[in-house]
Protein backbone atom coordinates (compact mmCIF):
# COMPACT_ATOMS: atom_id res chain seq x y z
CA UNK A 1 0.00 0.00 0.00
CA UNK A 2 1.53 3.15 -0.71
CA UNK A 3 0.83 6.17 1.00
CA UNK A 4 4.02 8.36 -0.42
CA UNK A 5 1.19 10.40 -3.20
CA UNK A 6 0.78 14.03 -2.10
CA UNK A 7 -3.18 13.88 -2.07
CA UNK A 8 -2.75 10.53 0.08
CA UNK A 9 -0.42 12.54 2.22
CA UNK A 10 -3.08 15.47 2.92
CA UNK A 11 -5.66 12.83 3.61
CA UNK A 12 -3.61 11.66 6.45
CA UNK A 13 -2.06 14.79 7.71
CA UNK A 14 -6.66 16.47 7.78
CA UNK A 15 -5.19 18.87 5.42
CA UNK A 16 -8.51 19.33 3.72
CA UNK A 17 -7.83 22.87 1.97
CA UNK A 18 -5.33 21.45 0.07
CA UNK A 19 -7.29 17.99 -1.00
CA UNK A 20 -9.26 19.49 -3.99
CA UNK A 21 -6.86 20.73 -5.96
CA UNK A 22 -4.74 17.75 -5.49
CA UNK A 23 -7.71 15.42 -6.76
CA UNK A 24 -7.75 17.64 -9.64
CA UNK A 25 -4.14 17.59 -10.40
CA UNK A 26 -4.70 13.39 -10.47
CA UNK A 27 -7.81 13.96 -12.69
CA UNK A 28 -5.70 16.10 -15.12
CA UNK A 29 -3.05 13.55 -14.59
CA UNK A 30 -5.00 11.38 -16.52
CA UNK A 31 -6.24 8.84 -13.71
CA UNK A 32 -9.87 7.59 -13.14
CA UNK A 33 -12.04 8.52 -10.43
CA UNK A 34 -12.23 5.19 -9.20
CA UNK A 35 -8.63 4.18 -9.11
CA UNK A 36 -8.27 7.92 -7.27
CA UNK A 37 -10.61 6.42 -4.73
CA UNK A 38 -8.66 2.87 -4.33
CA UNK A 39 -5.35 4.36 -4.72
CA UNK A 40 -4.87 7.60 -3.28
CA UNK A 41 -7.49 7.92 -0.89
CA UNK A 42 -8.34 4.41 0.52
CA UNK A 43 -4.46 3.60 1.48
CA UNK A 44 -4.77 6.81 3.28
CA UNK A 45 -7.93 6.03 5.54
CA UNK A 46 -6.56 2.55 5.60
CA UNK A 47 -3.49 4.31 7.17
CA UNK A 48 -4.87 6.45 9.79
CA UNK A 49 -7.09 3.20 10.53
CA UNK A 50 -3.61 1.24 11.46
CA UNK A 51 -2.14 4.38 13.28
CA UNK A 52 -5.37 4.78 15.56
CA UNK A 53 -4.80 1.09 16.47
CA UNK A 54 -1.02 1.43 17.53
CA UNK A 55 -2.30 4.40 19.68
CA UNK A 56 -0.30 6.94 17.54
CA UNK A 57 -3.15 8.56 16.80
CA UNK A 58 -6.25 9.36 18.26
CA UNK A 59 -10.23 9.39 17.60
CA UNK A 60 -9.89 13.60 16.89
CA UNK A 61 -6.82 12.58 13.97
CA UNK A 62 -9.22 10.08 12.52
CA UNK A 63 -12.44 12.46 12.03
CA UNK A 64 -9.78 15.05 10.87
CA UNK A 65 -8.76 12.61 8.38
CA UNK A 66 -12.06 11.68 7.08
CA UNK A 67 -13.38 14.89 6.88
CA UNK A 68 -10.36 15.66 3.87
CA UNK A 69 -11.55 12.26 2.19
CA UNK A 70 -14.91 13.42 1.95
CA UNK A 71 -13.73 16.66 0.12
CA UNK A 72 -12.00 14.59 -2.17
CA UNK A 73 -15.22 12.54 -2.82
CA UNK A 74 -17.40 15.87 -3.13
CA UNK A 75 -14.92 16.27 -6.28
CA UNK A 76 -15.26 12.82 -7.30
CA UNK A 77 -18.39 12.12 -6.83
CA UNK A 78 -19.94 12.95 -10.10
CA UNK A 79 -17.15 11.23 -12.13
CA UNK A 80 -17.82 8.16 -10.17
CA UNK A 81 -21.43 8.08 -10.59
CA UNK A 82 -21.19 8.89 -14.38
CA UNK A 83 -18.57 5.99 -14.92
CA UNK A 84 -21.48 3.83 -13.08
CA UNK A 85 -18.24 2.67 -10.54
CA UNK A 86 -19.28 1.78 -6.81
CA UNK A 87 -17.87 0.43 -3.81
CA UNK A 88 -17.56 -2.98 -3.92
CA UNK A 89 -19.41 -3.77 -0.52
CA UNK A 90 -22.00 -2.68 1.33
CA UNK A 91 -22.51 -2.23 5.48
CA UNK A 92 -25.78 -0.67 7.35
CA UNK A 93 -24.74 0.13 10.62
CA UNK A 94 -26.70 1.92 13.91
CA UNK A 95 -27.06 2.23 17.58
CA UNK A 96 -29.57 -0.29 19.41
CA UNK A 97 -32.53 0.89 20.58
CA UNK A 98 -32.46 2.89 23.75
CA UNK A 99 -28.88 3.87 23.59
CA UNK A 100 -28.28 7.45 21.78
CA UNK A 101 -24.67 7.65 21.60
CA UNK A 102 -23.30 7.68 18.19
CA UNK A 103 -19.34 8.81 18.28
CA UNK A 104 -18.33 5.18 18.11
CA UNK A 105 -21.24 4.28 15.81
CA UNK A 106 -20.06 7.66 14.06
CA UNK A 107 -16.29 6.86 13.98
CA UNK A 108 -16.99 2.92 12.63
CA UNK A 109 -19.00 4.68 9.89
CA UNK A 110 -16.36 6.66 8.77
CA UNK A 111 -13.68 4.22 8.79
CA UNK A 112 -15.66 2.13 6.43
CA UNK A 113 -16.63 4.67 4.26
CA UNK A 114 -12.49 5.20 4.12
CA UNK A 115 -12.23 1.85 3.37
CA UNK A 116 -14.15 2.59 0.03
CA UNK A 117 -17.76 0.63 1.87
CA UNK A 118 -21.31 1.83 0.97
CA UNK A 119 -22.63 2.82 4.49
CA UNK A 120 -26.09 3.12 5.22
CA UNK A 121 -25.94 4.41 8.56
CA UNK A 122 -28.99 4.16 10.47
CA UNK A 123 -28.55 6.47 13.12
CA UNK A 124 -29.01 6.04 17.14
CA UNK A 125 -31.90 4.28 19.23
CA UNK A 126 -32.32 1.89 16.12
CA UNK A 127 -35.28 -0.85 17.13
CA UNK A 128 -34.51 -4.52 15.73
CA UNK A 129 -37.70 -4.25 13.83
CA UNK A 130 -35.67 -1.45 11.60
CA UNK A 131 -32.76 -3.20 11.83
CA UNK A 132 -34.53 -5.46 9.70
CA UNK A 133 -36.25 -3.82 7.54
CA UNK A 134 -33.21 -1.61 6.36
CA UNK A 135 -31.37 -5.07 6.22
CA UNK A 136 -34.07 -6.46 3.68
CA UNK A 137 -34.38 -3.24 1.75
CA UNK A 138 -30.42 -2.37 1.17
CA UNK A 139 -29.25 -6.09 1.47
CA UNK A 140 -26.00 -5.23 3.15
CA UNK A 141 -23.08 -7.87 3.51
CA UNK A 142 -22.30 -6.82 6.83
CA UNK A 143 -24.58 -5.39 9.53
CA UNK A 144 -22.78 -2.99 13.05
CA UNK A 145 -24.76 -2.91 16.02
CA UNK A 146 -23.28 -0.46 18.43
CA UNK A 147 -24.26 0.59 22.39
CA UNK A 148 -22.17 2.38 25.01
CA UNK A 149 -24.69 1.36 28.07
CA UNK A 150 -24.74 -1.55 29.68
CA UNK A 151 -28.68 -0.45 30.09
CA UNK A 152 -28.96 -1.17 26.36
CA UNK A 153 -27.18 -4.62 25.58
CA UNK A 154 -30.46 -6.80 25.69
CA UNK A 155 -31.47 -4.85 22.86
CA UNK A 156 -28.28 -5.91 21.04
CA UNK A 157 -28.88 -9.31 21.47
CA UNK A 158 -32.45 -8.45 20.36
CA UNK A 159 -31.65 -7.06 17.59
CA UNK A 160 -29.03 -9.54 16.52
CA UNK A 161 -31.94 -12.39 17.24
CA UNK A 162 -34.02 -10.23 15.02
CA UNK A 163 -32.12 -10.22 12.23
CA UNK A 164 -31.20 -14.32 12.09
CA UNK A 165 -34.99 -14.58 12.47
CA UNK A 166 -35.72 -12.54 9.45
CA UNK A 167 -33.36 -15.37 7.52
CA UNK A 168 -31.05 -12.42 6.23
CA UNK A 169 -27.50 -13.89 5.48
CA UNK A 170 -25.76 -10.64 6.38
CA UNK A 171 -23.10 -10.59 8.78
CA UNK A 172 -23.23 -9.11 12.03
CA UNK A 173 -20.30 -6.96 13.62
CA UNK A 174 -21.07 -5.69 17.24
CA UNK A 175 -19.25 -2.73 19.02
CA UNK A 176 -19.22 -0.35 22.27
CA UNK A 177 -17.54 0.16 25.23
CA UNK A 178 -19.09 -2.41 27.34
CA UNK A 179 -19.22 -5.09 25.00
CA UNK A 180 -16.81 -8.09 24.42
CA UNK A 181 -15.87 -11.04 22.09
CA UNK A 182 -17.62 -13.41 24.92
CA UNK A 183 -20.45 -11.16 24.57
CA UNK A 184 -20.28 -11.64 20.62
CA UNK A 185 -20.21 -15.16 21.28
CA UNK A 186 -22.82 -15.23 23.48
CA UNK A 187 -25.65 -13.35 21.49
CA UNK A 188 -24.81 -15.11 18.03
CA UNK A 189 -23.38 -12.13 16.26
CA UNK A 190 -20.33 -12.86 13.80
CA UNK A 191 -17.70 -10.71 15.12
CA UNK A 192 -16.64 -7.82 17.59
CA UNK A 193 -14.79 -5.31 16.85
CA UNK A 194 -12.68 -3.35 19.72
CA UNK A 195 -12.22 0.09 18.01
CA UNK A 196 -12.88 1.59 14.71
CA UNK A 197 -9.83 0.52 12.80
CA UNK A 198 -10.22 -3.05 13.90
CA UNK A 199 -14.06 -2.99 12.37
CA UNK A 200 -12.75 -2.32 9.09
CA UNK A 201 -10.45 -5.49 9.17
CA UNK A 202 -13.65 -7.34 11.07
CA UNK A 203 -15.77 -6.00 8.10
CA UNK A 204 -13.48 -6.75 4.74
CA UNK A 205 -12.68 -10.05 6.68
CA UNK A 206 -16.49 -11.26 6.91
CA UNK A 207 -17.23 -9.47 3.26
CA UNK A 208 -14.19 -10.94 1.49
CA UNK A 209 -14.96 -14.79 3.14
CA UNK A 210 -19.21 -14.37 2.02
CA UNK A 211 -18.09 -13.36 -1.32
CA UNK A 212 -16.02 -16.88 -1.67
CA UNK B 1 -19.45 21.94 54.50
CA UNK B 2 -15.99 21.49 56.06
CA UNK B 3 -13.24 19.52 54.01
CA UNK B 4 -12.63 16.96 57.34
CA UNK B 5 -16.01 15.85 56.53
CA UNK B 6 -14.89 13.70 53.41
CA UNK B 7 -11.61 13.51 54.86
CA UNK B 8 -12.87 12.14 57.54
CA UNK B 9 -15.39 9.30 55.85
CA UNK B 10 -11.82 8.05 53.88
CA UNK B 11 -10.18 7.40 57.14
CA UNK B 12 -12.98 5.60 58.56
CA UNK B 13 -12.85 3.36 55.49
CA UNK B 14 -16.45 3.95 54.32
CA UNK B 15 -17.19 2.03 51.40
CA UNK B 16 -19.87 4.09 48.69
CA UNK B 17 -21.44 2.15 45.72
CA UNK B 18 -23.48 4.49 43.71
CA UNK B 19 -26.40 2.69 43.81
CA UNK B 20 -29.27 4.34 43.37
CA UNK B 21 -30.21 3.27 39.77
CA UNK B 22 -30.29 -0.35 40.80
CA UNK B 23 -32.34 0.53 44.06
CA UNK B 24 -35.08 2.86 41.97
CA UNK B 25 -35.34 -0.09 39.11
CA UNK B 26 -36.48 -2.41 42.03
CA UNK B 27 -39.57 -0.65 41.68
CA UNK B 28 -42.44 -1.51 38.90
CA UNK B 29 -43.34 1.70 38.53
CA UNK B 30 -39.71 3.38 38.59
CA UNK B 31 -40.74 6.17 35.44
CA UNK B 32 -42.91 7.59 37.84
CA UNK B 33 -41.00 7.99 40.70
CA UNK B 34 -38.87 10.05 38.51
CA UNK B 35 -41.48 12.49 38.62
CA UNK B 36 -42.34 12.44 42.21
CA UNK B 37 -39.99 14.50 44.27
CA UNK B 38 -40.94 12.77 48.02
CA UNK B 39 -40.60 9.41 46.62
CA UNK B 40 -37.56 10.01 44.74
CA UNK B 41 -35.94 10.98 47.69
CA UNK B 42 -37.13 7.80 49.33
CA UNK B 43 -35.19 5.89 46.77
CA UNK B 44 -32.77 7.96 47.18
CA UNK B 45 -32.49 7.49 51.08
CA UNK B 46 -33.22 3.40 50.39
CA UNK B 47 -29.74 3.46 48.63
CA UNK B 48 -27.61 5.43 50.78
CA UNK B 49 -29.10 2.49 54.10
CA UNK B 50 -28.85 -0.06 52.10
CA UNK B 51 -25.22 0.53 50.87
CA UNK B 52 -24.19 2.15 54.82
CA UNK B 53 -23.86 5.61 52.49
CA UNK B 54 -23.76 9.07 54.61
CA UNK B 55 -23.99 10.78 51.49
CA UNK B 56 -27.69 10.81 50.00
CA UNK B 57 -26.05 10.00 45.91
CA UNK B 58 -28.87 11.09 43.42
CA UNK B 59 -29.36 9.53 40.14
CA UNK B 60 -26.71 9.80 37.67
CA UNK B 61 -28.75 11.17 34.70
CA UNK B 62 -26.96 13.37 32.45
CA UNK B 63 -29.69 13.73 29.53
CA UNK B 64 -32.00 16.53 31.89
CA UNK B 65 -29.82 19.58 31.08
CA UNK B 66 -30.54 18.99 27.52
CA UNK B 67 -33.95 18.43 28.02
CA UNK B 68 -34.41 21.29 30.19
CA UNK B 69 -32.56 24.00 27.44
CA UNK B 70 -34.30 22.28 24.37
CA UNK B 71 -37.81 22.63 25.90
CA UNK B 72 -36.85 26.31 26.61
CA UNK B 73 -36.20 26.74 23.14
CA UNK B 74 -39.24 25.18 21.50
CA UNK B 75 -37.77 22.18 20.66
CA UNK B 76 -40.42 19.06 20.95
CA UNK B 77 -40.41 16.51 23.50
CA UNK B 78 -39.86 13.70 20.75
CA UNK B 79 -36.75 15.30 18.91
CA UNK B 80 -35.29 16.14 22.30
CA UNK B 81 -32.92 13.30 22.57
CA UNK B 82 -31.50 13.63 19.03
CA UNK B 83 -31.69 17.19 18.93
CA UNK B 84 -28.64 19.00 17.18
CA UNK B 85 -27.74 22.48 16.76
CA UNK B 86 -26.55 23.20 13.29
CA UNK B 87 -26.30 26.89 13.56
CA UNK B 88 -25.43 29.30 16.45
CA UNK B 89 -28.90 29.64 18.55
CA UNK B 90 -29.60 33.15 19.61
CA UNK B 91 -30.85 34.97 22.39
CA UNK B 92 -30.83 32.72 26.06
CA UNK B 93 -34.51 30.73 25.73
CA UNK B 94 -34.77 30.94 29.41
CA UNK B 95 -34.15 28.40 31.78
CA UNK B 96 -36.88 25.77 32.50
CA UNK B 97 -37.01 23.39 35.63
CA UNK B 98 -38.25 19.94 33.94
CA UNK B 99 -40.72 18.16 35.60
CA UNK B 100 -37.65 15.92 35.94
CA UNK B 101 -35.52 18.62 37.44
CA UNK B 102 -38.31 19.70 39.95
CA UNK B 103 -38.29 16.02 41.00
CA UNK B 104 -34.67 15.98 42.09
CA UNK B 105 -35.43 19.33 43.65
CA UNK B 106 -38.21 17.48 45.62
CA UNK B 107 -36.10 14.69 46.21
CA UNK B 108 -32.88 17.18 47.77
CA UNK B 109 -35.64 19.04 49.77
CA UNK B 110 -37.18 15.94 51.20
CA UNK B 111 -33.47 14.29 52.29
CA UNK B 112 -32.56 17.85 53.89
CA UNK B 113 -35.45 18.03 55.75
CA UNK B 114 -36.58 14.20 56.29
CA UNK B 115 -33.50 12.53 56.91
CA UNK B 116 -29.95 12.51 59.08
CA UNK B 117 -27.84 12.26 55.10
CA UNK B 118 -25.76 14.32 53.21
CA UNK B 119 -27.83 16.02 50.54
CA UNK B 120 -25.88 15.63 47.09
CA UNK B 121 -27.27 17.36 44.17
CA UNK B 122 -26.40 16.25 40.34
CA UNK B 123 -25.35 18.17 37.43
CA UNK B 124 -23.09 17.45 34.04
CA UNK B 125 -20.54 19.34 33.19
CA UNK B 126 -20.56 22.07 30.58
CA UNK B 127 -18.20 20.68 28.18
CA UNK B 128 -20.14 16.99 28.03
CA UNK B 129 -23.28 19.13 27.78
CA UNK B 130 -21.91 21.11 24.93
CA UNK B 131 -20.72 17.34 23.28
CA UNK B 132 -24.81 16.62 23.39
CA UNK B 133 -25.42 19.41 21.35
CA UNK B 134 -23.87 18.98 18.16
CA UNK B 135 -23.76 16.53 15.76
CA UNK B 136 -20.08 16.00 15.52
CA UNK B 137 -18.01 18.07 18.58
CA UNK B 138 -14.65 16.47 18.62
CA UNK B 139 -13.73 18.12 14.94
CA UNK B 140 -14.01 21.37 16.07
CA UNK B 141 -12.84 20.97 19.10
CA UNK B 142 -9.25 19.42 17.41
CA UNK B 143 -9.88 22.80 15.10
CA UNK B 144 -9.67 25.46 17.48
CA UNK B 145 -7.11 23.50 19.36
CA UNK B 146 -4.47 23.48 15.90
CA UNK B 147 -5.13 27.64 16.54
CA UNK B 148 -8.10 28.24 13.98
CA UNK B 149 -11.12 30.51 14.79
CA UNK B 150 -14.92 30.93 14.34
CA UNK B 151 -14.15 32.89 11.64
CA UNK B 152 -12.21 29.95 10.06
CA UNK B 153 -14.42 27.41 10.87
CA UNK B 154 -18.21 28.04 11.63
CA UNK B 155 -18.33 25.16 13.82
CA UNK B 156 -16.03 26.52 16.62
CA UNK B 157 -18.25 29.76 17.29
CA UNK B 158 -21.23 27.24 17.26
CA UNK B 159 -19.32 25.22 19.71
CA UNK B 160 -18.17 28.18 21.81
CA UNK B 161 -21.54 29.74 21.75
CA UNK B 162 -23.54 25.88 23.26
CA UNK B 163 -20.29 25.75 26.01
CA UNK B 164 -22.14 29.18 27.11
CA UNK B 165 -25.75 28.38 26.81
CA UNK B 166 -24.68 25.38 28.86
CA UNK B 167 -23.12 26.78 31.98
CA UNK B 168 -26.06 29.10 31.84
CA UNK B 169 -28.12 26.25 31.87
CA UNK B 170 -26.34 23.80 34.26
CA UNK B 171 -25.39 26.98 37.04
CA UNK B 172 -29.71 28.02 36.85
CA UNK B 173 -30.06 24.25 37.35
CA UNK B 174 -27.34 23.73 40.16
CA UNK B 175 -29.00 27.21 41.86
CA UNK B 176 -32.47 25.06 42.12
CA UNK B 177 -30.49 21.99 43.78
CA UNK B 178 -28.72 24.15 46.43
CA UNK B 179 -31.77 26.42 46.78
CA UNK B 180 -33.73 22.73 47.51
CA UNK B 181 -31.04 21.93 50.36
CA UNK B 182 -27.71 20.56 48.13
CA UNK B 183 -24.78 20.36 50.34
CA UNK B 184 -22.88 19.01 47.77
CA UNK B 185 -22.91 19.04 43.89
CA UNK B 186 -21.43 15.85 41.64
CA UNK B 187 -20.44 17.56 38.08
CA UNK B 188 -20.07 14.64 35.89
CA UNK B 189 -17.86 15.76 32.96
CA UNK B 190 -17.17 12.52 31.89
CA UNK B 191 -16.47 13.79 27.70
CA UNK B 192 -13.35 15.77 29.31
CA UNK B 193 -11.04 12.58 27.79
CA UNK B 194 -8.86 11.59 25.35
CA UNK B 195 -12.02 10.88 22.76
CA UNK B 196 -12.86 14.27 22.27
CA UNK B 197 -8.74 15.87 23.09
CA UNK B 198 -6.16 14.28 21.03
CA UNK B 199 -3.56 13.48 23.56
CA UNK B 200 -1.00 14.38 20.50
CA UNK B 201 -2.48 17.62 20.49
CA UNK B 202 -2.79 18.26 23.67
CA UNK B 203 1.38 17.26 24.22
CA UNK B 204 2.22 20.46 22.34
CA UNK B 205 -0.46 22.45 23.99
CA UNK B 206 -2.96 22.60 27.09
CA UNK B 207 -4.66 25.54 25.78
CA UNK B 208 -8.12 24.25 24.21
CA UNK B 209 -8.34 21.86 27.45
CA UNK B 210 -8.44 24.66 29.41
CA UNK B 211 -10.20 27.39 27.48
CA UNK B 212 -13.14 24.59 26.89
CA UNK B 213 -13.32 22.44 30.27
CA UNK B 214 -11.13 24.23 33.09
CA UNK B 215 -12.79 27.85 32.44
CA UNK B 216 -16.39 26.61 32.88
CA UNK B 217 -15.69 24.28 35.65
CA UNK B 218 -13.49 26.82 37.27
CA UNK B 219 -17.33 29.21 37.20
CA UNK B 220 -18.88 26.33 38.55
CA UNK B 221 -16.34 25.25 41.52
CA UNK B 222 -16.91 29.44 42.59
CA UNK B 223 -20.91 29.46 42.15
CA UNK B 224 -20.87 26.04 44.53
CA UNK B 225 -17.87 27.80 47.03
CA UNK B 226 -19.89 30.98 47.22
CA UNK B 227 -22.69 29.08 48.54
CA UNK B 228 -20.50 26.87 50.58
CA UNK B 229 -21.65 23.73 48.58
CA UNK B 230 -18.88 21.08 48.19
CA UNK B 231 -17.94 20.06 44.63
CA UNK B 232 -17.51 16.27 44.20
CA UNK B 233 -15.86 15.81 40.65
CA UNK B 234 -16.92 13.00 38.33
CA UNK B 235 -14.79 11.82 35.05
CA UNK B 236 -14.90 8.27 34.20
CA UNK B 237 -13.32 9.03 30.61
CA UNK B 238 -9.95 7.59 29.94
CA UNK B 239 -7.73 10.76 30.93
CA UNK B 240 -4.24 11.76 30.64
CA UNK B 241 -1.99 12.14 33.84
CA UNK B 242 -2.19 15.93 32.90
CA UNK B 243 -5.86 15.79 32.49
CA UNK B 244 -5.96 14.13 36.19
CA UNK B 245 -3.79 16.97 37.32
CA UNK B 246 -6.04 19.82 36.21
CA UNK B 247 -9.02 18.53 37.50
CA UNK B 248 -7.25 17.98 40.77
CA UNK B 249 -6.53 21.86 40.34
CA UNK B 250 -10.28 22.45 40.54
CA UNK B 251 -10.05 21.52 44.32
CA UNK B 252 -13.02 19.06 44.36
CA UNK B 253 -13.46 17.78 48.18
CA UNK B 254 -13.89 14.11 46.21
CA UNK B 255 -12.53 13.31 42.81
CA UNK B 256 -14.21 10.01 40.85
CA UNK B 257 -12.30 8.77 38.06
CA UNK B 258 -13.18 5.61 35.66
CA UNK B 259 -11.27 2.30 35.92
CA UNK B 260 -9.12 2.63 33.32
CA UNK B 261 -7.21 4.71 36.00
CA UNK B 262 -4.80 3.57 38.77
CA UNK B 263 -5.68 5.79 41.40
CA UNK B 264 -2.74 4.86 43.42
CA UNK B 265 -0.87 6.68 41.02
CA UNK B 266 -3.50 9.45 40.59
CA UNK B 267 -2.57 10.55 44.54
CA UNK B 268 0.59 12.00 43.51
CA UNK B 269 -1.18 13.97 40.72
CA UNK B 270 -3.59 15.51 42.80
CA UNK B 271 -3.73 18.00 45.85
CA UNK B 272 -3.54 15.69 49.56
CA UNK B 273 -7.19 16.76 50.49
CA UNK B 274 -8.90 15.89 47.80
CA UNK B 275 -10.39 12.56 48.39
CA UNK B 276 -10.16 9.95 45.58
CA UNK B 277 -13.22 7.57 45.13
CA UNK B 278 -13.54 4.50 43.04
CA UNK B 279 -13.17 3.04 40.68
CA UNK B 280 -14.32 -0.39 40.90
CA UNK B 281 -15.11 -1.63 37.04
CA UNK B 282 -18.96 -1.90 37.64
CA UNK B 283 -19.51 -1.15 33.84
CA UNK B 284 -18.97 -5.17 33.56
CA UNK B 285 -20.67 -6.23 36.70
CA UNK B 286 -23.23 -6.86 33.95
CA UNK B 287 -20.95 -9.93 32.81
CA UNK B 288 -19.27 -12.79 34.88
CA UNK B 289 -17.31 -13.79 31.78
CA UNK B 290 -16.28 -10.29 32.09
CA UNK B 291 -15.60 -9.38 36.22
CA UNK B 292 -16.51 -12.56 38.94
CA UNK B 293 -17.93 -11.50 42.43
CA UNK B 294 -14.20 -13.46 43.45
CA UNK B 295 -12.50 -10.96 41.11
CA UNK B 296 -14.30 -7.67 42.22
CA UNK B 297 -13.21 -9.10 46.07
CA UNK B 298 -9.40 -9.51 44.74
CA UNK B 299 -9.65 -5.51 43.18
CA UNK B 300 -10.82 -4.15 46.55
CA UNK B 301 -8.10 -6.03 48.21
CA UNK B 302 -5.67 -4.32 45.73
CA UNK B 303 -7.25 -1.33 45.39
CA UNK B 304 -7.30 -0.59 49.34
CA UNK B 305 -4.12 -1.95 49.76
CA UNK B 306 -2.13 0.40 47.28
CA UNK B 307 -4.02 3.56 48.30
CA UNK B 308 -2.63 2.55 52.09
CA UNK B 309 0.35 2.65 51.09
CA UNK B 310 0.12 5.64 49.09
CA UNK B 311 -1.34 7.74 52.24
CA UNK B 312 -3.66 9.63 50.17
CA UNK B 313 -7.26 9.68 51.40
CA UNK B 314 -9.96 7.11 49.42
CA UNK B 315 -13.24 5.98 49.10
CA UNK B 316 -13.74 3.06 47.85
CA UNK B 317 -16.35 3.08 45.28
CA UNK B 318 -17.50 2.67 41.34
CA UNK B 319 -16.24 4.10 38.67
CA UNK B 320 -19.68 5.19 37.67
CA UNK B 321 -22.88 4.94 39.06
CA UNK B 322 -23.98 1.14 39.14
CA UNK B 323 -26.49 0.54 36.37
CA UNK B 324 -29.20 -1.93 36.53
CA UNK B 325 -29.52 -3.77 33.47
CA UNK B 326 -32.06 -6.25 32.73
CA UNK B 327 -32.04 -9.98 33.46
CA UNK B 328 -28.23 -9.37 35.45
CA UNK B 329 -29.85 -7.77 38.48
CA UNK B 330 -28.75 -10.50 40.58
CA UNK B 331 -24.78 -10.74 39.62
CA UNK B 332 -25.12 -6.62 39.83
CA UNK B 333 -26.15 -6.99 43.41
CA UNK B 334 -23.73 -9.46 44.21
CA UNK B 335 -21.11 -7.77 42.53
CA UNK B 336 -22.21 -4.60 44.67
CA UNK B 337 -22.47 -6.66 47.77
CA UNK B 338 -18.85 -7.35 47.74
CA UNK B 339 -17.42 -4.10 47.27
CA UNK B 340 -19.15 -3.20 50.94
CA UNK B 341 -17.97 -7.06 52.50
CA UNK B 342 -15.34 -6.40 54.82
Amino acid sequence: MNIDHPLTQAVIAGRRRDVPALVQQCIDAGEAAGDIVEKRLVPGMMEIGERFKRSEIFVPEMLIAARSMKEALKVLEPMLVAAGVRPEHRALIGTVEGDLHDIGKNLVATMWKGANIDVIDLGVNVTPAKFVEAVAQHKPDVVGLSALLTTTMPAMRDAVHAIRESGAKTRVVIGGAPVTQEFAREIGADGYAPDAGSAVDMALGLMRGSSN
Amino acid sequence: MDRQFYLGLAAAGVRIPIGTHLVLHEHEDHGEILLDGERLGRVVEESARRYGSPLALPLMDLALEKESMLLARGVPVAAIDTFHFDEIPGQDGGFHLTRRMEATCGALHYIATQTDLVPVGMGIGPFSLMTKLIADPITPVFLAGDGCSADEEPEIGLVERLLEISLETILKYLDAQMDAGAKAIIVCEPAANNVYFSPNQLAESFEIFDRYVMRTNEAIRDRLRARGVDLMLHDCGELTDDMVRRLGGLDPAMLSLGSSRRLWEDAALVPKDVVLYGNLPTKQFYSDELISAGRVRQLCDELLRKMRETGHPFILGSECDVLSVPGRERTIREKVEEILRK
